[in-house]
């Protein structure tokens, strides 16, 4: 019973996680149909700026936790600026090769100026303790990781409800020049979509950096691509499906974790890939995407 | 502009009765290729008789990554979806061919718990070649067949996601495929003069294929899905069919690249290969065959050029330091730049033949 449940915990912390950057890279696709690759260097800036704070001696998690945060909201904003506002217009192929150069160079950045090798961090290190209830012995960075994302999803589906940009936001999804004929400016909703999807690259940075304690310049890269698996099988796009993604990859992982003997430990990724693969194979669109034909309008 | 493959696809299905016209088209883009392959050909035959040892080399690992590039561009230039897995097939390509041909007594060494009785097997190396093809083609097949169905975005995904796949299985897979380790003794049977042949032989087959009926079809919907299909143009057998034939030239440039250098290992057919290939093919151009030639030869030089600053030059006297990663930052500039001021690349797009053709036509005029 201890066993499952910790399993459970598990599985829901790592969906939370992937649901995060999945959500990010979702928001970003949904209004201006940019596939993101760089997001994962957006979680690397996040992480080395904390890196680089401590090197200087702010040490206080707190200040840590709002750094990664910051900056990650500043890094996203800063790449849309200088590598994807050339070619917001251009086709999604353009886009997406645009973000996998972006992200070629960040992580080069990292390895020329920082150094190719991991480097030791340990503010975070606090947030990872063992918590125990009772019988129970639990991380208390998994319990934080779920009620993070939580929050943190609630935080986002509030704001895309009720606030003025949230909902220019949601109709820029639909139909962009409406929006702007509503007398919104495009610069503004889409800079406001890339500082959330960096918000939340930057809480999900904070929860790395905890877990690891160290920095190298593929941190976000792996992570990412997961991300894109999880927006993939929720439907590309959806910010639901993201979500829903992130959560059954989790579970996928770690029921395989569980399943697999300790000797094919290491075809997990390769197992969990091909698993959603085959699903794609029933639902090329996704779990929660809509089939749209050619010619429909209103997606 | 955007819609004149269309209409040359549909002018060509309406004459499809002329068959002496189809194949004046077929001799028409026999010489195109070869005339694409031209400068390759030179270059090949000019590094063949007059460079050193050191230089033959380097050219031959161009060749493999110019064969890799065509073979993308196969896929991505006619469908216009970005594939980021290729470099897959080229390492299912050399580890065929490793597991095939590398003599018994290597293999004794390296892989004696092989299982399926591969430790005592020892097969020719044309008969490894066309097997391991073989069985590209099947690993196609499949990850197509998927890929084929998917929208744009999502078949980038599980391309990407294949290469993941694929890279597992070599690494952790270490009875067969020697895990992190280098699988060396593979014998070296193919010297700069077979590597010529093959790359003229991929360039060609890649410029065939877009001529053909198929493949200016695919074009015609990637530019209008919706127009192609009302023609009666089913996309997703020709994207299958693209995606196959653009593994094979993968997967060829694969065996190439075992049977030239005799030692493979996994991390050299994962995303260094294809962050290199990608940003040759966006360099050059994804449209035509001629870009993807142009962008190998530029940016094999280049990198050449910026590795031997990497490694640390001596500048007037004075020893700078490693630059690691500097490679890397050029190839991704290289990508966002060419993005976002010339997305077409250089050769933009018009085949080199064409391009002579016009400039003759012109001054004729």
């Amino acid at each position: 019973m201890d066993y499952a449940l910790q399993q459970l915990l598990n599985a829901l912390a790592f969906g939370a996680e992937y649901s995060l950057v999945a959500l990010g890279l979702a928001v970003v696709f949904s209004i201006m149909g940019l596939v993101n690759f760089a997001h994962g260097e957006i979680i690397g800036v996040s992480a080395y700026s904390v890196f680089l704070a401590a090197a200087l001696g702010l040490t206080s998690p707190f200040v840590a936790v709002l750094l990664a945060v910051g900056m990650a909201a500043l890094a996203a904003v800063v790449f849309e600026r200088v590598a994807f506002r050339p070619v917001r217009y251009a086709p999604t192929t353009t886009g997406l090769l645009t973000a996998f150069g972006v992200s070629i160079v960040v992580q080069n950045l990292f390895m020329l100026l920082i150094s190719p090798k991991p480097q030791s961090v340990s503010v975070l290190n606090g947030l990872n303790q063992m918590w125990f209830f009772g019988p129970f012995a639990v991380s208390s960075l998994q319990v934080m990781e779920l009620i993070v994302s939580g929050l943190t999803i609630l935080a986002l589906v509030l704001f895309l409800n009720r606030s003025t940009l949230g909902l220019a936001i949601r109709a820029a999804s639909r139909d962009f020049a409406t929006v702007r004929l509503m007398g919104i400016k495009a610069n503004r909703v889409i800079a406001t979509a890339f500082a959330i999807s960096g918000a939340l690259a930057g809480i999900a940075a904070v929860f790395i950096l905890a877990r690891r304690g160290s920095v190298s310049p593929d941190l976000g890269f792996g992570l990412v691509l997961k991300a894109f698996v999880a927006c993939v099988i929720g439907g590309f796009g959806s910010l639901p499906g993201a979500a829903v993604g992130g959560m059954l990859l989790g579970f996928i992982e770690v029921g395989l974790l569980v399943a697999l003997p300790q000797e094919y430990a290491g075809f997990r990724d390769a197992l969990t890939y091909a698993i959603i693969v085959a699903l794609l194979v029933y639902r090329p669109e996704g779990l929660l995407g809509q089939r749209i034909e050619l010619g429909d309008k209103e997606i | 502009m955007a819609g004149s493959e269309l209409s040359q696809a549909l002018e060509q299905m309406g004459s499809q009765a002329g068959a002496t016209q189809s194949g004046n088209a077929l001799v028409r883009s026999l010489i195109g290729g070869l005339v694409t392959a031209l400068p390759v050909l030179v270059i090949g035959l000019l590094v063949l008789n007059f460079a050193p040892n050191y230089y033959t080399f380097l050219a031959l690992g161009a060749f493999v990554n110019l064969i890799v590039v065509v073979g993308l561009q196969v896929f991505m230039g006619n469908s216009n979806i970005a594939n980021l897995g290729h470099s897959a097939f080229v390492g299912l390509g050399a580890y065929g061919v490793a597991i095939l041909s590398t003599p018994l007594a290597m293999k004794k060494l390296s892989i004696p718990n092989a299982p399926f009785d591969f430790a005592t097997l020892e097969l020719d190396p044309v008969s490894s070649a066309l097997i391991a093809l073989v069985v590209v083609g099947i690993v196609a097949l499949v990850s197509g067949k998927v890929i084929s169905r998917l929208s744009g975005v999502a078949a980038t995904i599980v391309s990407l996601a294949l290469l993941i796949i694929v890279h597992s299985v070599f690494l952790n897979w270490t009875d067969l495929f020697k895990g992190n380790q280098a699988f060396f003794g593979i014998p070296k049977v193919v010297g700069l003069p077979w590597m010529l042949v093959f790359a003229v032989l991929a360039i060609v087959t890649a410029r065939l294929f877009k001529d053909s009926r198929w493949g200016l079809q695919l074009r015609a919907s990637a530019q209008s899905p919706q127009a192609a299909a009302a023609l009666g143009i089913d996309a997703k057998k020709l994207r299958l069919m693209s995606w196959v034939l653009s593994a094979l030239i993968c997967g060829l440039a694969g065996v190439l690249y075992a049977y030239f250098a005799g030692t493979i290992s996994p991390k050299l057919f994962y995303f260094q290969m294809i962050f290199n290939t990608l940003a040759m093919l966006i360099l050059g151009g994804m449209a035509t065959v001629t870009g993807a030639v142009t962008g190998v030869i530029v940016l094999s030089i280049g990198l050449e050029f910026i590795r031997s600053i990497e490694s640390g030059v001596t500048v007037a006297g004075i020893q700078m330091p490693q630059l690691l990663g500097l490679s890397g930052v050029a190839l991704g500039v290289v990508i966002v730049l060419c993005m976002a001021f010339r997305p077409s690349g250089i050769s933009g797009r018009h085949e080199l033949d064409e391009l002579v053709s016009l400039l003759f036509r012109r001054n004729a005029r």
